[in-house]
């Protein structure tokens, strides 16, 4: 079974503008796109550029737009696409080094100013801080990000606000917030509390869906602003 | 300056991004909506008269048919909102789709159930 993969092609040394070209793979049972696009580079056409690694969906290094959405192509089933006709483009929201390479820097420009390390103040234990199963429940499903981009590049919040911090730094805001070894929750619930932070947030959640590891990244972003109307009260 | 996408209209519309795309556009017929209720009112200042005339023409079957519009629109901002209240402090986004869906039933039923009023009052259903 042969599908035709439409692939964004951009060289901003070569080309003035952007265009799609059209290559054609055979698929079979358990090929991913990322495996399609491997094809495509290794037998067809050497020029294509995209970013891979680790090919398990835990590196955050394939995603891009994948008929309409935003995706993981190392998770991405070919035999899952119901169409013939495999549309990819790079994330939106980014600008585009090459082909489906996008410039990154912003979005871990956000990341670092909500902090996402650990904040302490009290003296260090004698071994390392421990943490109870339950209080790690909090933050199991925060802390499955893999810094993917797909969140933010499927927010429309984020694509008119250049400067909105965006679901991932809000999510990973949370993750440290709500981690019962951190101690440093107001420095960082006083950074997202800005109109570019979690109110920037118009619960499209957009995000959700992008999500490769099925974060419910807007219940966090709701719980985030919990936090802080409860530091109010 | 490179290549960037910015507004992405080719995005795939889900249902959360269609439900805030809705809640803004009722919100601004709603905004629409008070100033003229407001010029409408402000009528009674220059007496009966001048408000008697503009509350004939408003009594036209258009702009009947429009307040049944004006119904619908209301109760989508009014429902849509509770449920970004129930997003907001009830854990509500784990299913805000589901969620989505039921206020946009009631929108439908509730609607057809306020319109009924308003077509009696044309005649189309009957009464006086």
């Amino acid at each position: 079974m042969k599908k035709t993969l439409e692939i964004f092609r951009y060289n901003p040394e070569k080309d003035e503008k952007p265009y799609f070209k059209t290559y054609e793979v055979e698929v079979y049972e358990g090929m991913t796109l990322l495996d399609a696009l491997n094809h495509i580079r290794w037998e067809q056409d050497g020029t294509l550029t995209y970013r891979r690694s680790c090919r398990s969906a835990i590196c955050g290094s394939c995603a891009m737009k994948i008929n309409g959405k935003t995706y993981l192509a190392c998770k991405t089933q070919m035999m899952d696409i119901k169409s013939d006709h495999v549309k990819v483009e790079p994330l939106p929201g980014y600008e585009v080094i090459k082909d489906l390479v996008v410039d990154m820097d912003n979005f871990f420009d956000k990341l670092k100013r909500v902090k996402p390390y650990h904040i302490t103040h009290t003296p260090p234990p004698e071994k390392e801080r421990l943490q109870s199963p339950e209080d790690f429940h909090y933050i199991n499903e925060a802390a499955d990000c893999i810094l993917c981009g797909a969140c933010v590049s499927a927010c429309p919040s984020a694509w008119a606000d250049k400067e909105y911090l965006g679901p991932a730094a809000l999510l990973k805001a949370y993750k440290f917030c709500a981690d019962t070894r951190d101690e440093g929750a107001d420095e960082r619930l006083a950074i997202v509390n800005d109109r570019n932070g979690v109110w920037r947030c118009h619960y499209t959640a957009n995000c959700m869906d992008a999500c490769p590891k099925d974060i419910k990244i807007t219940d966090f972003i709701a719980r985030l602003r919990n936090m802080l109307v409860q530091d109010k009260l | 300056m490179r290549y960037k996408s910015g507004y992405d209209f080719s995005y795939k519309l889900s249902v959360g991004h269609v439900a805030w795309i809705l809640h803004r556009l009722s919100g601004l017929a709603l905004v629409f909506y008070l100033g003229l209720h407001i010029w409408v009112i402000s009528h009674l200042n220059a007496g009966p008269e001048s408000f008697n005339k503009v509350m004939n023409f408003l009594n036209s079957p258009l702009f009947k048919v429009l307040e049944i519009g004006l119904w619908g629109v209301i109760l989508y901002h009014v429902l849509n909102g509770i449920r970004l209240l129930l997003i907001d402090f009830a854990g509500g986004a784990r299913y805000h789709k589901q969620l989505f869906w039921v206020a946009f039933l009631l929108v439908l039923i509730l609607t057809v159930l306020g319109a009924i009023p308003f077509l009696h009052h044309l005649h189309i259903l009957g009464g006086k």
